[in-house]
């Protein structure tokens, strides 16, 4: 089978199972996808639908027991920091370390030398608007300007792909809104591929060139909807509103089944 | 399985060598283990040290005296410091400086107050079981949610049936752990009272036998001791378990 | 591109309030200090006056005249015996330190480790160390080796016990955050964990001091010819209560001024944590 060649991740039938006390649970079951480069591809779907197990797996921090992963044309056998940066729910910052040491963290790891580690770190401060909070510590930050920290620190290893598991899943509101504005320019200038998790509707059609619908667990893909809007996106336009009612159709569905099966677990 | 194994492998494997080695070097003072259940049937059957029920006794009735001196001081402070916020304020930091001090230089001047009897081991039994139930009873209060105190305010509860309803609930783990501690450590008081000097109680038995060399009687004695501070700390478990029951 | 105008509200900054509210808090501590001082000085006044008017045997219960002047005769032979005692102690607590966080770092790491030893040590931690005492002076005789062992085992417990369940607690996020960046094995714990458990090595440092005193006290009042623990016991056994309220004083004092150093420097060594 011919692989376009602009295709930078390819999941191939992948699957995976979790052993828990209640016995065996299947979180993705036979999940392809392919995903070409320069993309925001959104993974959306109700809990327990994988979408995090697959976002761990391109990441290579979650092996699949059946099924591959390729990069690049290159199978997936462990976190590639050279290729892939995450972006974690919980900001994931190091209490310990300023701001600019927390953004140079994954290039410290790699040991690239102090002078220029520093250099990029502090450059990257301006765009992330977070210049004025260089040597602050996470505890003085808020939760938005945390999570720019962490974006900031996948940006500094300047990886083509970009993976974001619910990243301003914690934020309120408007933060999250001016978030998504904010990293949708980032994406546009740096050109990063990137693959982006959340619950959000408003998130997956206000950001995304591709969303992925997952069904309830076991975890397959349901359906995919490409969207090729301009940006930014006229979220009350009529395209938009008919584009939601089907995305929320398809979603919702999925939420309630897999709310059925909580209430029965739970009892 | 096989971390019980592996326990049971060190256990035996340390007796073993305990017991070469101590035979080696100097069986009187070095006590090799094949020395200890001769020398513990004869504590208990009462042949090396006859009196030791009595002895028993008396620690046993100090700890208890101790102990309920501890809890009556310690829940009176706690809750005094606690719930009037400017006495808290002003005394809390004072006692947590006393706190700082390792609870054995007050034992000369209590000795020196009361002598080598009962009541100076019961006195610093006191003093070390008081600070741990004090301190739970801050942190108890410290750690009650403000949010369910509102609600009890919002649905018209006075000052004792929030006290009752929600407050001690709340902090019903946190002072149960305290008043745990708080054994365990009124028994530790009572036990280095009587070891550093009195004229009865086990730890003054401990004493005998060390000034006698009588190692091996030495050991059997800290075994039997040691019986009564688990026995202790698993009559207090029971309790917190029983509490915590009750209050759910 | 510029900012966003919300990026710059950050926290803490330009609230124009700031300088009133950092005032009215120190008008708060200075009223609670000043309570304080006044409670301590009337209990003094009290004390002084029960002592002088016979309320209170003499004998028994020095008037705090009369310890003050006691400590002016024995104040230098009472430093003396302290400084003994403080280098066992100092001695024992190296020991101490070194051993607790080592083994600390070794149990919390190694999982298996851990679970087949975890009785043992919670077994050992639970047995009062003062029952071992005798044993240890019989093997170490009278002079400073016993006061030494003994403090580095009262202390080595609680050390070992805080660094392990620091080491078993960090955060699993940040683990994670650091692997999927690459971090190898030595890297995840020079970078996460030791800087992690900073707080609670600290900790545990702060509660050992205490631990290596008490432990060098009680071998010195046990069965010791030096140190500050054998003076108390002298005192005591002599009747001079005078004496003995003023050298106790002076390693309360002594005891309270370490464990404050030790709390100024583990706010300034761990400011991050907030």
């Amino acid at each position: 089978m011919t692989v376009p060649s602009s295709t930078l991740i390819l999941v191939e039938d992948v699957s995976k199972r979790y052993l828990t006390s209640s016995g065996p649970v299947s979180a993705l079951d036979d999940v392809s996808l392919r995903v070409d480069a320069g993309e925001f591809c959104t993974l959306i779907g109700p809990s327990g639908c994988g979408k995090s197990t697959l976002l761990g797996m391109i990441g290579g921090l979650v092996t699949p027991d059946r099924g591959r992963i390729l990069i690049d044309d290159r199978p997936v056998s462990g976190p590639d920091p050279r290729r892939v940066a995450p972006v974690f729910q919980d900001a994931g910052l190091f209490p310990w370390r300023t701001t600019v040491e927390n953004v140079e963290f994954g290039l410290e790891l790699q040991g690239v030398s102090r002078e220029r580690r520093r250099q990029v770190a502090t450059e990257l401060l301006g765009p992330l608007g977070l210049s004025a909070f260089a040597a602050k510590y996470p505890r003085e930050l808020s939760g938005g300007m945390r999570q720019r920290v962490a974006i900031g620190r996948a940006l500094a290893l300047d990886t083509k792909i970009l993976l974001m598991d619910e990243p301003f899943g914690a934020l309120d509101e408007q933060t999250r809104v001016l978030m998504g504005e904010w990293l949708l320019d980032i994406w546009r200038r740096t050109r990063k591929t990137v693959i982006f998790v959340t619950h959000s509707l408003h998130e997956a059609l206000a950001l995304s060139t591709r969303v992925v619908v997952m069904t309830a667990r076991p975890g397959r893909i349901k359906s995919i909807l490409p969207l090729s809007l301009p940006y930014p996106r006229e979220m009350e336009s009529p395209e938009l509103v008919t584009l939601r009612a089907k995305l929320w159709g398809e979603i919702r569905e999925e939420s309630l089944r897999a709310m059925g099966e909580q209430a029965r677990t739970a009892s | 399985m096989r971390v019980l194994a592996a326990r049971v492998v060190i256990v035996v494997a340390l007796l073993v060598v305990w017991e070469l080695a101590a035979r080696a070097w100097n069986p009187l003072l070095a006590v090799p283990p094949s020395v200890v259940p001769p020398a513990l049937i004869d504590l208990l059957m009462l042949r090396s040290y006859p009196d030791l029920p009595r002895h028993l006794l008396v620690t046993v009735r100090e700890i208890a005296v101790a102990y309920a001196l501890a809890v009556a001081a310690g829940l009176g402070c706690g809750f005094a410091l606690g719930l009037y916020r400017t006495l808290g304020r002003v005394y809390a930091p004072i006692l947590a400086a006393l706190y700082a001090v390792p609870a054995v230089v007050w034992y000369p001047s209590l000795m020196l107050f009361f002598g080598l009897d009962s009541a100076s081991k019961i006195a610093f039994g006191f003093l070390l079981g008081f600070f741990p139930i004090t301190l739970a009873v801050l942190a108890g209060i410290r750690q009650v949610s403000g949010g369910l105190l509102t609600v009890a305010r919002a649905f018209g509860a006075g000052p004792v049936t929030t006290f009752r309803l929600v407050m001690v609930p709340s902090m019903l783990f946190t002072l149960v752990g305290g008043l745990r501690a708080g054994l365990a450590l009124t028994v530790i008081g009572v036990i280095v009272g009587e070891v550093l000097g009195s004229k009865a109680g086990v730890g003054a038995l401990i004493n005998h036998a060390y000034g006698l060399l009588r190692t091996t009687d030495y050991v059997a004695l800290v075994l039997v001791t040691l019986a009564l501070v688990v026995t202790s700390d698993a009559l207090a478990s029971v309790v917190e378990r029983r509490a915590r029951r009750w209050a759910e | 591109m510029p900012s966003p105008a919300w990026s710059s509200a950050g926290r803490g900054g330009g609230r124009n309030d700031g300088a009133a509210r950092a005032q009215r808090r120190l008008v708060k501590r200075a009223r609670i200090v000043g309570l304080q001082l006044v409670s301590i000085l009337v209990a003094l006044v009290a004390w002084e006056v029960a002592a002088r008017g016979g309320w209170v045997d003499p004998l028994f219960v020095p008037a705090p005249s009369a310890v003050a002047a006691a400590f002016g005769r024995i104040g230098a032979a009472a430093l003396r015996a302290l400084g003994d005692t403080l280098v066992k102690a100092g001695i024992a607590y190296g020991i101490a330190v070194v051993l607790g966080v080592g083994a600390g770092l070794a149990l919390g790491s190694a999982r298996r480790l851990r679970d087949v030893l975890n009785p043992f040590v919670i077994g050992v931690y639970g047995i009062p160390k003062i029952l071992v005492l005798p044993w240890i002076v019989l093997l170490l005789g009278f002079g400073a080796a016993p006061a030494i062992v003994y403090g580095t085992i009262q202390a080595f417990f609680p050390i070992l016990l805080i660094v392990m369940g620091s080491v078993r607690d960090v955060d699993a996020t940040l683990l994670t955050v650091a692997r999927s960046y690459g971090a190898r094995p030595w890297q995840l714990y020079w970078k996460v964990i030791l800087p992690a458990i900073v707080p609670a090595v600290l900790a545990g440092m702060r509660l050992g001091i205490v631990f290596c005193l008490l432990g060098v006290l009680i071998v010195e009042m046990f069965a010791g010819v030096r140190g500050m623990g054998y003076v108390m016991g002298s005192l005591a056994n002599g009747f001079r209560a005078a004496e003995l309220f003023a050298v106790t004083g002076l390693v309360s004092a002594a005891s309270i001024a370490i464990v404050l150093t030790l709390d100024v420097l583990n706010d300034r060594l761990a400011h991050w944590r907030g």
